[in-house]
């Protein structure tokens, strides 16, 4: 049945590997014209959800429509109505760019008249126009991902998945593709996977957790944030058991809540006893003499003591990348 | 009851669009991977040591038969460089189909587009085969020499040379279509070469010794009817045998079925 209302439908999706469950029973719908973001830590199960909805990987349990065909049963259909940009970006890199382009726009079903009109409006769209007759291959990152981009777009489609399409790019180029995707979210249905809590809360209208498989918030963005922002964030490292010091800073006058998960050292393996806290306070709260107080009190060392100077996308990544999690 | 219109044009259009579709997108995936032999020097050069190998091998026949009788079969198809080297080039040219598209990325977004597994199957085996027989375009020159130059009353017969071509075009599709499987089995072009490589010699080395070593009655029947080099002496003598030509096209379906299968496993691994 075809749904007026969501062009995504995913009902319990879950997808094991071999040794590991990437996606466990997530679900979740999108809007016609929304934009959706996942958000989570490497390994969250972003890039699987996206692969299943671009039908590249089947899943093992649950169901997945897009504007209510089953992605693997209709596939050929599906495809037509989806635009999908890799997380590498993956080009021939031996092709010129209005080669592969056109190659690509014939593949997805466009008609030789139809591709004229359409590579001249991608290439200005995308900003290829000075660059369409150059080899792929020798081009920068940041060319790499408006080409992918525009082939994601050449057919019109009216879904776009985007993984992690801003990774590896520079400031400028960030804002730029950023940019892009604002005015792409006027007129398809996007949905970006990001690392950024910054961009997630700039792009999406609603945005979903992702961690270890599971969807641990769904929400708009503004209030996603919310949880963190207006409050005094302090990050601390505190070596101690987990529980007991999330309860010790709990207690603290001045504190609403606290998010606590293990540190990773440099190869991001957990850190022995140390683990990280983020507590948040009331606004004009700063309980940190009271912190390093009651940690000296119990024994434990403390390295760390940072009132809100982290980024709070830092502090996220930090958190979503630990087992538990306490978003409240 | 009637059926709604909506329904119908939505069945009529899957219909067209895919009919549509489906020939050309093989046309296209081909012409693409065709091109990209090209697109580095690396075609050039194998069609090159080829044609040099391949030409100084019928040099060196035709030296042969000024004192024994050659024929003209034997000139042009039984030399073991002109094989070794069709060998190694459909492991060489096999090997990238799949595992550097794997490797690199490209596979994700080719196979993510409106196309089915089998098209793009077929659009790589086709544009491998179709640099075979390009590259074994220019050897038709040593028929023509041969022709030209033959003894004054000597007859020029035309039959083993197409029987020829037809037994080198039989297993060039087989070998193509086996270095389409392995290369859909890896992400690593060499893997894919080594698998491709040992794969042919059991068929041509391996099964052409075995059946003169082995005693054993069954086997030794089984590696004479698999045995490639069996099946070039006939052919190349202008001896048509239809047992060849089936073993060797249904190989060619089965190795792309089956590497259909293994481009689909993705799917659900």
């Amino acid at each position: 049945m075809k749904d007026r209302k969501n062009i995504i439908k995913v009902k319990n999706l879950t997808k094991r590997f071999a040794a590991s469950i990437a996606v466990d029973g997530i679900s979740f719908e999108a809007q016609r014209g929304e934009t959706l973001g996942f958000l989570g830590p490497n390994g969250a199960g972003k890039t699987t959800t996206m692969r299943i909805l671009a039908g590249y990987l089947a899943a093992t349990d649950g169901s997945v429509q897009v504007d209510g065909l089953d992605v693997l049963e209709h596939a050929y259909e599906v495809r037509r109505k989806i635009g999908y940009l890799p997380e590498h970006v993956p080009l021939y890199q031996e092709m010129r760019v209005a080669e592969y382009l056109q190659f690509r726009g014939r593949l997805k079903g466009l008609s030789r008249r139809r591709l004229r009109n359409r590579m001249d409006e991608i290439k200005s769209l995308c900003g290829l126009h000075n660059v369409s007759g150059r080899i792929i291959g020798h081009l920068s990152r940041g060319y790499h991902q408006r080409i992918g981009l525009a082939d994601a777009l050449i057919h019109e489609p009216e879904l776009l998945l985007l993984d992690e399409p801003t990774i590896g790019l520079d400031p400028n180029q960030i804002r730029a593709i950023r940019e892009l995707i604002k005015t792409l979210g006027q007129k398809h249905t996007v949905v970006i996977s990001t690392h950024y809590l910054v961009e997630a809360e700039a792009l999406c209208e609603k945005v979903l957790i992702l961690n270890h498989g599971r969807i641990v918030a769904a929400d708009a963005p503004a209030a996603l944030a919310g949880l963190l922002k207006n409050k005094t964030v302090i990050a601390a490292e505190i070596a101690g058991p987990r529980h007991e010091a999330a309860a010790m800073l709990r207690g603290l006058p001045g504190v609403v809540g606290v998010i606590a998960g293990p540190c990773r050292d440099q190869n991001g393996s957990p850190a022995g006893e140390w683990n990280s806290y983020v507590v948040e306070c009331a606004p004009e709260a700063d309980p940190r003499c009271e912190i390093s107080a009651g940690a000296a009190a119990r024994g434990w060392a403390l390295r760390e003591l940072i009132l809100e100077k982290k980024k709070l996308e830092d502090i996220f990544a930090e958190i979503t990348g630990s087992v538990q999690v306490d978003l409240q | 009851m009637p059926r709604s219109p909506a329904a119908c044009r939505w069945t009529c259009n899957e219909n067209n669009s895919f009919r549509h579709i489906t020939m050309s997108n093989v046309l296209l995936l081909l012409r693409r991977q065709f091109l990209a032999y090209f697109r580095s020097p690396a075609g050039y050069v194998v069609i090159i040591i080829f044609l040099l190998i391949s030409g100084l091998s019928f040099c060196r026949l035709i030296a042969q038969s000024a004192t024994e009788t050659i024929q003209v079969g034997d000139i042009l198809f039984r030399s073991a460089y002109f094989w070794m080297i069709v060998l190694v080039t459909i492991a060489l040219i096999t090997m990238p189909l799949f595992a550097e598209e794997r490797h690199s990325g490209t596979l994700e977004t080719l196979l993510t587009a409106p196309v089915t597994d089998a098209q793009v199957v077929l659009a790589k085996f086709a544009a491998a085969y179709l640099f075979i027989v390009v590259m074994l375009l220019p050897t038709l020159s040593h028929a023509v020499l041969l022709h030209l130059f033959r003894d004054a009353g000597a007859t020029f017969s035309l039959k083993p040379l197409l029987t020829g071509y037809l037994i080198v075009l039989l297993i060039g599709a087989f070998y193509t279509a086996f270095g389409v499987f392995m290369s859909s089995l890896t992400k690593s072009m060499v893997v894919s070469a080594i698998l491709c490589g040992l794969g042919m010699s059991v068929t041509f080395l391996l099964a052409d010794n075995a059946q003169y070593a082995l005693h054993n009655r069954p086997l030794e029947y089984v590696f004479t009817q698999i045995s490639s080099v069996q099946h070039v002496l006939d052919f190349s003598r202008g001896i048509v045998d239809s047992q060849p030509i089936v073993f060797y096209l249904s190989g060619t379906v089965l190795f792309l079925y089956l590497s259909v299968k293994a481009i689909e496993a993705r799917l659900w691994r």
